[in-house]
């Protein structure tokens, strides 16, 4: 199987919020309840264990490069946000009972039936994705529509986005589209157009990944996500040779060398 | 082939650029386009040419699917007494009216005619700017007690434009989406939204509640103040608006005031549409009374000196008055 992965274009979103009704519908997720928020139109506010698209409202008080519009100097961003399946993914390393599993399409994976919701994962991940919920404890996030690969559909997201902002295909070619799309973009004057997390060191790349206009905190991303367990051998080492230094020092001290 | 998805660029094609998604019914891309040719078929300009008569295939062809019967000479005319379609000339492009002719004088078929015209809505904050009638003199108006109208411009108790929309996770009042829990989620509560101006004016928090009011009634709703909403400025005087999202009301999992509950009763006079888009309101900071107050209980603001929307031999249309007994109860 290759590997499957979102792009996710916010140049295109248009915030109709389609992609988080239809991951919601697909997944029979329940309600956030039924907050306001005053976030422009985001009433979700982020990812959690019932919102595995979210719709980010960005507004600004400066323009987009090349943008001609009645508004002056402002734009509205629109970012569907959704958890990236990090190629090396924090949660997953964390998880002791082996309920996090990588697919054959390289996307990660919560098994519900097995996961004990020691929630491990959720501050494993430093997106802030994965969270528990309340009623049942467990640990839930998107699932790639693994359901919906298996019986070779498109994602419930990226199939009902109606402007192409949400796109599912394999890594490979995503990326390269990614790219030409980022150039087409600085061609007609969008020059602060990039790709987040094609190339995210501190995962080790991001199987969704999102061409953004802004510094990543604009839409509320991670500006270097790092995974916390790639610090795992570094705090061992510390702890070796504080362990060394406390031995020397009692034996130090017991024979006043 | 989807061919809504088709995404072919319009420099990798012509300017009609008929491979760029679908249009629908018949992927024509420009109503009554045999008017972009002369008489005889051929297009008045080069440039900008979308159809023309094809004398060889006897067929119109072009860059964009012909709105016209596609086999019918510049040079047909009826014969006299010929009906329907078959009246319609070779060079009568308007294939919809009747006579085929576009209409800037329109003798018959719509009530205000013949020419059109600016008529400042029913309550406005300016006087008619193009000249001495200020409102559509063929309007049809609601004299009912919970009907009252704002002064016809300049109403000193009612300064700002309100203006109410739908939002994309609503249908129409929200009777079908507010009980559904995925749609309800995303847009919760009733809001306003106001820009940072109008908040600074009237001491509106973000976030906060606010109390809109209008002659008809007064509801509340939650505050959004986004530079979104722009400050107007019509013949030098500012000009505040208030945006209004119309989903809410009594029944369902999220509830909230109707804005529905502010409009006036008063229809345009060929589809007697009533004006919901532009009217005239206050805004203060607060929410409103615990009991909700609607104009047929009583005057909300004290009366203020009408001014003239009508030139003095106009008289607009009057709608049905109804009996005191089937007004609503609360």
């Amino acid at each position: 199987m290759s590997k499957k992965g979102f792009f996710t274009d916010t140049t295109l979103c248009i915030g109709c919020k389609a992609c988080e009704v239809a991951c919601k519908q697909w997944n029979q997720l329940p309600d956030d309840g039924f907050k306001f928020t005053g976030l422009s139109y985001d009433n979700s506010e982020h990812l959690g264990s019932s919102t595995w698209r979210h719709v980010a409202f960005v507004e600004r008080p400066m323009a987009l490069g090349m943008q001609v519009s009645g508004a002056g100097n402002f734009s509205w961003l629109m970012m569907s946000d959704v958890c990236k399946h990090c190629a090396r993914a924090g949660c997953l390393e964390s998880c002791p009972t082996g309920a996090l599993v990588r697919t054959e399409y390289d996307s990660v994976y919560v098994q519900p039936d097995v996961c004990n919701g020691c929630g491990y994962c959720v501050s494993a991940c430093p997106f802030g994705v994965i969270d528990r919920r309340e009623d049942d404890g467990r640990a839930w996030k998107c699932t790639l529509c693994y359901d919906r690969l298996k019986a070779d559909m498109t994602p419930a997201c990226a199939k009902h986005c109606p402007t192409a902002s949400i796109q599912f295909g394999d890594l490979v070619e995503l990326r390269v589209r990614a790219q030409q799309r980022v150039e087409e973009l600085h061609r007609r004057g969008t020059t602060e157009a990039y790709l987040y997390g094609a190339d995210q060191p501190g995962t080790e790349g991001l199987n969704a990944f999102f061409l953004l206009v802004d510094k990543p905190e604009a839409y509320n991303l991670p500006p270097d996500p790092v995974v916390p367990t790639r610090k795992v051998r570094r705090s061992w080492v510390s702890l070796a040779g504080a362990a060394v230094a406390m031995a020397a020092l009692a034996v130090a001290a017991v024979t006043g060398v | 082939m989807n061919q809504t998805a088709r995404r072919k660029p319009g420099r990798e094609q012509d300017w009609v650029a008929k491979e760029w998604a679908w249009a629908w019914p018949d992927n024509r891309r420009i109503l009554y386009n045999r008017a972009s040719a002369d008489p005889d078929g051929k297009p008045w300009s080069e440039r900008k040419k979308l159809v023309w008569w094809d004398a060889e295939k006897k067929q119109w062809t072009g860059a964009d699917t012909p709105d016209f019967i596609k086999d019918r000479p510049p040079s047909y005319r009826p014969a006299p007494g010929t009906t329907g379609v078959d009246a319609l000339a070779g060079d009568d492009p308007f294939i919809m009216e009747a006579d085929g002719k576009g209409w800037l004088f329109a003798p018959s078929g719509i009530i205000d005619g013949p020419l059109p015209t600016h008529y400042e809505p029913q309550e406005s904050v300016v006087e008619n700017f193009l000249y001495g009638q200020q409102c559509n003199p063929k309007r049809l108006e609601y004299s009912r007690p919970d009907n009252p109208y704002h002064r016809a411009f300049a109403d000193p108790r009612f300064p700002f434009v309100l203006t109410t929309y739908r939002l994309t996770e609503h249908h129409t009042a929200g009777g079908m989406t507010r009980v559904l829990s995925w749609l309800s989620e995303l847009m919760p509560q009733m809001f306003c939204e106001v820009s940072p101006d109008l908040a600074a004016l009237r001491g509106l928090r973000h976030g906060g509640w606010a109390t809109i009011t209008t002659a008809r009634g007064e509801i509340e709703a939650r505050v959004v103040v986004t530079r979104r909403m722009p400050v107007l400025r019509v013949r030098g005087q500012v000009v505040h608006q208030i945006g209004l999202p119309y989903h809410w009301s009594l029944v369902g999992l999220v509830q909230g005031d109707a804005a529905n509950d502010l409009t006036a009763f008063v229809g345009d006079p060929n589809v007697h549409i009533q004006e919901s888009k532009a009217f005239t309101g206050d805004i203060q900071p607060g929410r409103r009374s615990r009991k909700r107050r609607a104009a047929y209980r009583g005057e909300l603001r004290a009366s203020v000196p009408e001014l003239p929307r009508d030139l003095p031999q106009v008289e607009p249309l009057q709608g049905r008055v109804p009996k005191q007994h089937e007004l609503a109860k609360e």
